[in-house]
């Protein structure tokens, strides 16, 4: 027998000199082992910092790389993953024919992500690289220095206080100060002029000089802190101010063919090195740090932790608490028959289970289903005449915390058809949804009238419901003997919707009272 | 100006001739046996076949771009290439007076006979009369040189006789000249009947004496053997070229017509008919090489490798399997336990193939992946287990070096098959030849990915593992599968080099980390600490690595190394490298493995490589160096190494003239490192097979019954 696949999956960091990708699967113990690290230079950074648009040059050699990082994700059988896009991508005029030719040559499906997205991936990588490490007593400034820009982010313990992104990129710098100018010597003497101006308007924004302690990311100072620090696979090194600062000092002496030739870099890596180490060390001397602490945790790293299942259910349930509570305090605000709320969506959800393995519903339908039924009658607060619709209103106008405004869009469709009108070409909201969403529109709608046809008077008459699949028949089985006659009649016009689209009648059945 | 001082370095080319004088020094000995001594003898000729294609052509070819820029033992293209044919013919006649001399007659003391077309008795030339009819006749093609005509195609290391003809009646046009190849698809040499023991005649000879039925209206006058030797180094342009099979596939045609590095003939040829041999050949005067003996000797490997005679060869030694792998277990859980390391050709290699098998076998194995470099080709278990593995769904990735000098067209259909069962194959990287030998295979355990690594010295060809001397490691240590992955990423394009963790890799890496183990041992000296080298590989030519090694015997440390061929490295030097000793050993087994000991302040450290000291291993290939890490297996290496210094029956002290002599006097009972290493691993294996594991066997209550 085969051993049970195991958790696997991978990371995809689309930068602005190289597109990563780390393999990795959960341990028992929940620790993530990376498995395969592949890097592969493209310098996507160079056409968007300076003509604002991806070359095919660089759109085909991504395509390419991730072509072969693909293979290696299809060798282990990788089928989580989330690839991501940073500033090169973002700031490019064509990123949408990029996403799109890589979403065609090779099945991946990679997102844009904002600045404060990608410090949130980084920064949890990061907290997770330092736990075993000593406290950070005091602050922190959290520096990775890319191709595009640095984001710097000031902690105070482990919460960000300051953050922000600003043009000290490497590719970006590189591309500013032309190496023709002369010397090597003069041109690294414009460069550090240059970075100085950037990071007096820095100190505008953040404050460089309160940093106790200094940590730093990013591949030119991995490199640093493995020639300084020993082998590779440490999570974090400590190098003194002093060793980090001569380092630097020496490296700025060679050119990127003397750095080729010396540490056996490949030659883009060495055009970046020294602009990159340059940043880091400018903005050392800013602090009071005496030490550089050089991490390994990547923003890869924050999207595995992401990816993990633990983290992740951890994650989405915290998510899914946030956006509830949202729901319900925007019901209160519309006047809400909480009780009512409450009891239609345990009883949609109810539905919902039966349902959910054979509709292949996610938990995301689940959570669109609870909010709607939570809102589907808040319309009643402008008036009771057509309220379905002024449900819908009110939900898709309104800001809930942790739904995208398509997911409003969606719960709002759901909830107003709990009654009345079955969804139809010619209401405009529902037709502005794209088909898949239609049809999951319909089938929540579907559930959510027969789970308030079961509350018709508001009395929460049905408790401790149970739901059986018999066949072709959803039998619900209501311990007790009370009049379920009207709940009966709700049913027979309510459930149409329900036959409609799962094919499926609702059946009400009264348990026999135990002894 | 100051007298010529001795250069710091030995030329590469006198000291591979002296590597192949040791060979021949082997084919000498009495005390070899005797068929032993005619293997020895024909891998002479083959190694100097083989010399002649490749260095003595591209020493040719600078002579000719007027390259006159000395190598760093001082001597310029031409001068070395004078050099070589001088010593490569004085190694040529003492090779031919022993075939004459020794060789023949002992064997046919032992009633094995090579008999001359003369010394044939009335029965065999009937014999030899009738195969001629039924089997040589109709695969004859002779091709009569016309008067300003193209010249015919001469194939490279064939052998062909020229014939001179004249005219049976007056009145026709003069002499003529005429070329027959030997045919070579039969066998060099024909079995005779023969009343006792064996008998055999060259195929050539018995063609011969039957031309004249060839030649209508001519009468053969004259008709001597000759065999041409043409430059081999493919050059190929793979700039801009994504297809790289078809493009090695009309290298190999190109090669079919290159230039001429030597030209042997059959003493006694007429010099017209040489003349015009030289001259339709574009051969020059340098380039001739008169001979008597066979031209072509590699017939005589068949006498060499026939059944029975076991009293004409070396006991044999049977391959070990090594006791762990005789328990019933599966290979993964066996490696799991602990890393092993086997040395052929005393180890069996079937543990390798075992593990290769296995991966394609085992429904939890994901990815096999793997260097092909030199293969037995479709018949070899491992291409057979791979295209297995491929067919079964498993992701396999095969880095197939098709460049590896000769075997190129032997490599071509395999690794066509292998694609067509699905695997990825990869025909190289541009610009590097893929020498590292290493197999990963990626195995879904019930408590996550588990990467198992096989890495060697030695190639994946369980023919060459029985005669070749390699080291090989199989692990399941988690930083050696990171760092095969990494390894496999990059040479299949899919990534840049990662940071090793264990792993050393060439180019790049290497040349720093091994200088950097010498420089270290000088640190350590110079600090009082104990420092030592002791490295053993198969050529030693890297001028910084060789200047390093001199640096270290200036630090007073003791640098033993053993290299069996090219050492440019020259030893024994005062004020350079008078802590440098040099052996090299020629047995029984082809010395093939590179092991590296550093003594580091009494922490030693141990390395395996499958690159030796040269610049072409080091800058121009993909090579992988690796430690030994644990530590009952550093130990026997380290001892193994040790063992091959202590060797005084065939090993041999390179003096700081190049010269080589015999280390100790051969005394019956001498130290031979090739026997000593067999007779250790069979004891070390007998004693764990004596030791029974031990059990517990739970001892119960005896029912009471009744």
């Amino acid at each position: 027998m085969p051993n049970p696949p195991a958790a696997l999956m991978a990371a995809i960091d689309i930068g602005a000199s190289a597109i990563r990708m780390d393999v990795a699967e959960v341990r028992e113990d929940g620790g993530i082992r990376v498995l395969d690290s592949l890097k592969k230079g493209v310098q996507l950074g160079k056409d968007a910092f300076t003509t604002g648009t991806l070359s095919e040059e660089s759109i085909r050699s991504a395509c390419a790389a991730l072509q072969d990082f693909k293979r290696v994700m299809d060798t282990y059988g990788v089928l989580r993953y989330r690839a991501v896009a940073t500033s090169a991508v973002r700031e490019s005029s064509n990123s949408d024919r990029f996403l799109d030719r890589i979403l065609m040559s090779t099945g991946l499906d990679v997102e844009i992500i904002d600045g404060p997205e990608e410090n949130r991936l980084t920064l949890s990588a990061v907290l997770e690289a330092l736990r075993g490490a000593p406290a950070l007593e005091g602050k922190s400034l959290l520096v990775e220095v890319g191709g595009g820009s640095a984001d710097l982010t000031l902690l105070a313990g482990q919460e960000p206080v300051q953050s922000g992104t600003f043009p000290l990129g490497s590719i970006r710098l590189r591309a500013g100060v032309r190496p023709d100018v002369g010397t090597h010597d003069k041109w690294v003497r414009y460069l550090a002029r240059q970075i100085s101006n950037i990071i007096s308007t820095v100190k505008g924004s953040i404050a460089l000089a309160e940093a106790d302690h200094f940590i730093a990311l990013g591949g030119d100072v991995r490199f640093a802190g493995r020639i300084l620090g020993g082998p590779a696979g440490a999570a974090c090194r400590s190098i003194p101010r002093a060793a980090f600062e001569s380092f630097v000092e020496s490296v700025c002496k060679l050119t990127p063919e003397a750095l080729v030739r010396k540490y056996g870099l490949s030659y883009p890596d060495a055009e970046t090195l020294v602009p990159a180490l340059m940043v880091y060390v400018q903005l050392l001397r800013q602090t009071a740090a005496q030490e550089v602490i050089i991490t390994e945790a990547s923003i890869r790293a924050g999207i595995l932790q992401d990816l993990a299942p633990a983290e992740e259910s951890a994650r989405r349930s915290k998510l899914t608490q946030q956006i509830l509570s949202a729901a319900r305090s925007l019901g209160r605000k519309y006047q809400y028959d909480e009780e009512h709320a409450e009891r239609v969506r345990a009883l949609a959800e109810l539905i919902f289970d039966q349902l959910q393995a054979e509709q292949r519903f996610d938990e995301n339908h689940r959570l669109y289903l609870q909010v709607a039924s939570l809102l589907h009658d808040i319309g009643l607060f402008v008036g009771s005449r057509a309220h379905h619709k002024h449900s819908y209103y009110l939900i898709s106008q309104s800001d809930i915390f942790g739904l995208r405004p398509r997911e409003r869009e969606i719960i709002a469709n759901v909830a107003r058809y709990h009654r009345r009108a079955l969804p139809q070409r010619t209401h405009l909201p529902f037709v502005s949804l794209e088909r898949d969403e239609r049809t999951l529109v319909s089938k929540l709608a579907a559930i959510l009238r027969v789970a308030n046809a079961l509350d018709r008077e508001h009395l929460q008459k049905i408790r401790d419901l149970r739901v059986a699949r018999e066949g072709d028949q959803i039998v619900l089985t209501v311990p007790g003997a009370a009049d379920l006659t009207m709940e009966r009649l709700a049913l027979a016009t309510r459930s149409d919707l329900f036959r409609e689209v799962f094919g499926k009648r609702i059946i009400l059945r009264e348990a026999p009272q135990s002894v | 100006m100051s007298p010529r001082r001795p250069a710091e370095f030995l030329n590469r080319e006198l000291s591979w001739l002296a590597f192949n004088a040791r060979v021949l020094e082997e084919a000498e000995d009495a005390g070899t046996p005797l068929l032993e001594r005619l293997r020895f003898y024909c891998i002479f000729h083959s190694n100097l076949d083989e010399f002649f294609m490749v260095r003595v052509a591209s020493l040719m070819r600078k002579v000719e771009e007027g390259d006159r820029r000395p190598d760093p033992a001082g001597l310029p293209p031409a001068e070395q290439l004078e050099l070589i044919r001088s010593r490569a013919a004085e190694l040529a006649g003492r090779a031919e007076n022993l075939y004459y001399n020794e060789l023949l007659p002992a064997l046919a003391r032992e009633g094995i006979r090579i008999l001359e077309a003369d010394g044939l008795a009335a029965e065999q030339k009937a014999y030899l009369d009738d195969c001629f009819e039924r089997e040589i006749f109709p695969v004859l093609t002779p091709v009569a040189l016309r008067e300003g005509g193209a010249f015919p195609y001469i194939a490279g290391l064939a052998l062909y006789l020229a014939v001179r003809l004249v005219p049976d009646s007056e009145g026709e046009p003069g002499a003529r000249l005429a070329v027959v190849q030997v045919p070579a698809g039969l066998p060099g040499l024909v079995r005779l009947p023969a009343a006792d023991g064996r008998s055999y005649c060259w195929l050539s000879d018995a063609v011969r004496g039957r031309l004249a039925g060839l030649f209508r209206g001519y009468r053969v006058v004259e008709a001597g053997a000759f065999r041409l030797t043409r430059d081999s180094e493919l050059e190929l342009d793979d700039e801009g070229s994504d297809d790289y099979l078809r493009m090695l596939e009309s290298g190999l045609k190109q090669r079919k017509r290159a230039r001429s590095v030597r030209l042997q003939y059959e003493r006694g040829l007429s010099p017209h008919l040489l003349a015009g041999l030289q001259q339709g050949l574009e051969v020059e005067d340098r380039a001739l090489v008169a001979g008597r003996g066979p031209l072509d000797p590699r017939p005589l490997m068949g006498i060499a490798d026939m059944a029975g005679f076991g009293h004409l060869r070396f006991a044999p030694q049977p391959p070990l399997r090594p006791p762990v792998f005789e328990q019933r277990r599966s290979i993964f859980e066996i490696i799991r336990e602990g890393d092993i390391v086997l040395h052929h050709p005393y180890d069996s290699f079937e543990p390798v193939i075992d593990f290769i098998r296995s991966a394609a076998d085992d429904p939890d194995v994901l990815a096999v992946k793997q260097t092909l470099y030199r293969t037995s080709g479709l018949a070899s278990p491992v291409v057979a287990a791979l295209i297995r593995a491929a067919e079964a769904g498993k992701q396999v990735t095969v880095l197939v070096e098709l460049t590896a000098r000769f075997d190129e067209e032997r490599n071509i259909s395999w690794a066509r098959h292998l694609e067509e069962a699905g695997a990825h194959v990869i025909y190289g990287v541009a610009g590097l030849k893929v020498h590292a030998k290493i197999a990963l295979v990626v195995r879904r355990e019930a408590d996550g990915i588990r990467r198992y690594v096989h890495l060697g010295t030695g190639n994946y060809n369980e023919r060459t593992a029985r005669v070749y001397t390699d080291i090989g490691l199989l692990t399941a240590a988690e930083e050696f599968g990171a760092d095969a992955s990494g390894f496999f990423n990059t040479i299949t394009g899919y990534s840049e080099p990662p940071a090793f963790s264990r792993l050393v890799m060439a180019p790049h890496q290497m040349r720093q980390a091994v200088l950097g183990l010498i420089r270290r041992e000088i640190d350590r000296a110079r600090a009082g600490q104990s420092a030592g080298i002791a490295a053993k590989m198969n050529s030693l030519v890297d001028p910084e690595i060789i200047e390093e090694l001199y640096r270290a015997s200036g630090a007073g440390i003791r640098v033993r190394l053993n290299v069996r061929g090219i050492c440019c490295l020259r030893p024994g030097v005062r004020g350079l490298s008078e802590n440098i000793r040099v052996v090299s050993i020629v047995d029984r087994y082809l010395e093939h493995s590179r092991v590296f000991l550093f003594d580091n302040g009494g922490a030693p450290e141990v390395y395996v490589s499958s690159a030796d000291w040269m610049p072409r291993n080091l800058d121009r290939r993909i090579e992988l160096m690796f430690p030994i890490l644990q530590e009952d297996w550093k130990r026997r290496v380290a001892a193994h190494l040790e063992a091959q210094f202590r060797d005084d029956c065939k090993a041999r002290v390179l003096g700081a003239d190049g010269t080589y002599e015999r280390a100790g006097a051969r005394r019956p009972g001498a130290f031979r490192v090739q026997e000593e290493i067999y007779r250790r691993l069979s004891a070390e294996y007998d004693e764990v097979r004596r030791t029974p594991p031990v059990r517990f066997v739970p001892l119960e209550r005896k029912e009471n019954k009744g």
